[in-house]
């Protein structure tokens, strides 16, 4: 037996399944149901059964071969026309479940895709050097040793936080900027320095849905944000992830 | 199924340096909770001159002890910050680069 898995839903291409491999090794297919259409894989039931995935979700490498797959049709389907992706482990029982539940769900999927329309999704990180600058050095008096290290201490509070306020508001200035020229943004939480392995700090993380017409303009204001000493990492163009991404309703 | 951690197994040589890491966090966290309360009773500039020695001699000498404690135990400050995940860093976000 075999179950369909979903990749994604897109207007149009109705005769041009991405050429894969899929998350099984299979070769995607599409299901047609008016203007939409669902880029889907057959898939082997003992291996992606609710029993199977739920095992599959303990496994890291293979949850890791999963999402490259999955990631990768993805990519490919969204070459051209507008696409919205589904989440990892999106399974239907048949074809007919997965035309019945576009039929169910046409009016919110149309709207998803007409807002991604001609549009493309940009990653942005934006580092910059939050350390505090270097102390000035008190001159330490030797009669008040104790005051003398209490206002050090003081002074090091102080700039910590005049640092982090600096960097929140770079970040701040940044995200409005970069969300004038784009049609939506989503902001993450800055990651953990030890996750970029960077000495800067990063200070913005956030992805933006950009007109493929007016990425020039986009690339320009991030050029602004970088002559002003930041270090910005542009990632894309990506499917769009953060503003299309179906899940079970 | 995943195995169960193996670090389970007390092992003589690092539960002596995991439980010095443990509690020296603990000292570290009341020390850093006492420097601040200090520095904002500095900053309200209602503590008489003597006072304010005795607290920066009291607080300078906790950190030299720490810092000594630290080194016995073979640890860098960025050890005794623990990841609380969503909460953050228990002594704050610059506490492991100092």
């Amino acid at each position: 037996m075999s179950l369909v898995w979903l990749y994604a839903v897109r207007l149009g291409g109705a005769d041009r399944p991405p050429a894969g491999p899929g998350v099984d090794g299979e070769s995607p297919r599409l299901v047609v149901e008016g203007p939409l259409v669902a880029v889907v894989g057959t898939v082997r039931e003992e291996e992606f059964d609710e029993a199977a995935l739920a095992r599959a979700m303990e496994d890291l490498a293979r949850i890791e071969r999963l999402a490259r797959a999955h990631h990768a049709v993805i990519v490919e389907a969204a070459a051209a026309e507008p696409t919205a992706p589904l989440r990892l482990a999106t399974v239907y029982r048949d074809d007919e479940a997965v035309a019945r539940m576009l039929r169910e769900r046409a009016v919110e999927f149309g709207a998803v895709l007409e807002r991604v329309r001609d549009r493309r999704e940009w990653g942005v990180k934006v580092y910059v050097d939050a350390k505090p600058e270097a102390p000035v050095e008190a001159p330490a008096s030797s009669d008040r040793p104790g005051t003398s290290y209490l206002l050090r201490r003081r002074a090091d509070r102080d700039r910590g936080a005049q640092a982090r306020e600096r960097a929140r508001a770079v970040a701040d200035r940044l995200d409005e900027g970069l969300a004038q020229v784009a049609a939506g943004s989503h902001r993450m939480k800055p990651q953990d320095a030890r996750l970029s392995g960077r000495e800067q700090e990063m200070v913005l993380n956030a992805t933006y849905l950009v007109d493929t017409d007016g990425e020039d303009e986009f690339r320009a204001a991030l050029a602004a944000v970088e002559a002003e000493g930041a270090t910005v990492e542009l990632t894309g163009p990506w499917p769009p992830f953060s503003f299309a991404t179906l899940g079970e309703s | 199924m995943p195995e169960l951690p193996r670090r389970v197994e007390a092992q003589p040589d690092t539960v002596g340096r995991d439980l010095g890491r443990l509690v020296l966090t603990i000292v570290e966290l009341l020390r850093q909770l006492m420097e601040r309360q200090a520095l904002r009773r500095v900053d309200a500039g209602d503590l008489p001159d003597e006072k304010i020695e005795q607290l920066g001699l009291g607080l300078m000498r906790l950190e030299e002890a720490m810092v000594e404690l630290r080194e016995h135990f073979g640890l860098e400050p960025g050890d005794l910050n623990i990841d609380l995940g969503p909460l953050g860093n228990l002594l704050g976000p610059e506490a492991g680069s100092r």
